[in-house]
């Protein structure tokens, strides 16, 4: 394959347009990878994965880049029909009929956004707008104020921004808010509620192996976050000796490209999803955290997201935090609020972990910074999170 | 900054009370936080503060704040200050 004929394969977000490209390369024969502009993996490195891919993958199918639960950088393979059947689903679940565009304010290479807006506009010919998002807060307003019918997908961490910058606003022609990508902000409903009073409010789980829904649920349907609801028809669901949350998708990607080169997924392969969960009696799933998230402490086992979910309760900024031990060398984690809390923000919260959680679960530190980083896909990057210098201590334990 | 204001705040700080519920003779049985971890803070946090290094009985054998002055006090350390 000549270097030509290797780099048309690879299409880069954000180039002039790029949506009609990507529309050319959905419809065309040739596998092709769609990755953001800016990224840690090499164009080089894609186009020699996607020049090794056995023969099979390199007809009908698409790939994206994905960091997943382990920050392993790895390219997803997906198959175009499978997620186009996906699509079908999601609009029969998620009532999306009524919906007229979507307005993207995430990397569109990023898995959620791609399927759930991009190829979902282009298989039910609905409008896409695609905006800057919260970087440029002035054009994503203007674009939600003048919204009609339109489904709005977002992750976790951008409610805190929204609300910051525009929580005063009320945006009734959005009708569909979708979460993924992350811890699902339940106490944020209401908030959300007064800014999108038409919208029904969706939590969606998956990953980018899943290509990328798993379950769906609406927000209204449990109290709590880790709550993911039950799977979506074609899916099945199951723990691994460790609580691992495993699956099987008629959906889910057929195979991996990273450092180790390609790796199949065969049909009736369980995938973990990265996450820990189980499933209640009622037959609805909760998320216990990930592997990382939940570890022990002086010997009680500390899940992360559901004190996180106590501090999500009582501040009403962002939340980070980064793991770290303590001087006795025991796991923990630090909180991160954003932006800096004041003296009495602070005491809620001390009397919320006093309340709610014993000691081991306490952090280890409370700091603040001035903002988050974040991951192209909205996430906090918890690697930058932990390095960052310019983060301000409160609060800390003595031991 | 005062010693009961420096004792005040680390108590708020080792067992995440109000300062408004902060008294010199609250005793561990009424703090809910005070287990065997917060026994092991106060006492870092009591060396870090004002210097002195709590001995293994006096650690153990602190059952109020009462008892952290009393010990403090019997170390040159005044809490009767104006």
């Amino acid at each position: 394959m000549s270097e030509t004929a290797r780099t048309q394969s690879i299409l880069v977000e954000g180039i002039p347009n790029h949506i009609g490209s990507l529309g050319s390369l959905w419809d065309a024969d040739d596998t092709f990878a769609y990755v953001a502009s800016k990224s840690a993996i090499s164009r080089e490195w894609i186009a020699d994965s996607l020049e090794r891919l056995p023969e099979p993958y390199r007809i009908g199918h698409f790939c994206l880049l994905t960091s997943g639960s382990t920050g392993v950088p790895k390219l997803v393979i997906g198959r175009k029909s499978r997620s186009e059947q996906l699509v079908k689903v999601l609009h029969d679940v998620q009532q999306s009929e009524a919906v007229e565009e979507t307005i993207v304010s995430l990397p569109l290479s990023y898995c959620y956004a791609f399927v759930n807006q991009w190829l979902w506009s282009r298989v039910y010919n609905r409008r896409i707008v695609v905006t800057p998002g919260l970087s440029q807060p002035n054009v994503f307003l203007e674009t939600l104020r003048v919204a009609r019918d339109a489904m709005l997908c977002l992750v976790g961490p951008q409610v805190a921004l929204l609300a910051q910058m525009f929580g005063e606003e009320c945006f009734p022609g959005v009708i569909r808010v979708h979460f993924a990508g992350g811890r699902f902000p339940q106490e944020k409903i209401p908030l959300l509620k007064r800014m999108f009073p038409s919208a029904l409010i969706f939590n969606n789980y998956g990953c980018a192996e899943a290509m990328p829904r798993l379950t769906l649920r609406r927000a209204e349907e449990a109290e709590a976050a880790s709550d993911i609801g039950r799977p979506l028809p074609g899916v099945r669901l199951k723990t691994g000796g460790s609580g691992e949350l495993l699956f099987l998708s008629e959906y889910r990607s057929v195979g991996l490209v990273d450092d180790a080169g390609f790796q199949a997924i065969a049909d009736d392969e369980w995938i973990p999803s990265g996450d820990l969960a189980h499933c209640g009696d009622n037959g609805r799933w909760q998320l216990l955290g990930r592997p990382g998230e939940v570890f022990k402490r002086y010997g009680e086992k500390v899940a992360v997201p559901q004190i996180l979910a106590t501090v999500n309760r009582h501040w009403p900024g962002q939340i980070g935090y980064y793991r770290d031990k303590d001087g006795a060398g025991e796991d923990g984690y630090v909180l991160v609020l954003c932006p800096p809390p004041l003296k009495d923000q602070l005491q809620l919260l001390f009397r919320a972990f006093r309340t709610s959680h014993s000691r081991t679960h306490w952090p280890l530190r409370i700091e603040s910074a001035v903002s988050l980083p974040l991951l192209p896909n909205g996430k906090v990057d918890g690697l930058a999170l932990r390095v960052a210098g310019d983060k301000f201590l409160h609060w800390r334990q003595r031991v | 900054m005062t010693n009961i204001e420096k004792l005040t705040n680390l108590a708020v700080e080792v067992f995440l009370i109000d300062p408004s519920e902060f008294r010199r003779d609250l005793r561990r049985d009424e703090v809910g936080t005070w287990d065997s971890l917060g026994v092991v803070s106060l006492a870092v946090g009591v060396q870090e503060t004002f210097g002195y290094h709590f001995t293994q009985d006096e650690a153990l054998s602190v059952k109020s704040f009462a008892d952290v002055i009393r010990i403090l006090e019997q170390h040159g350390i005044p809490f009767d200050e104006p």
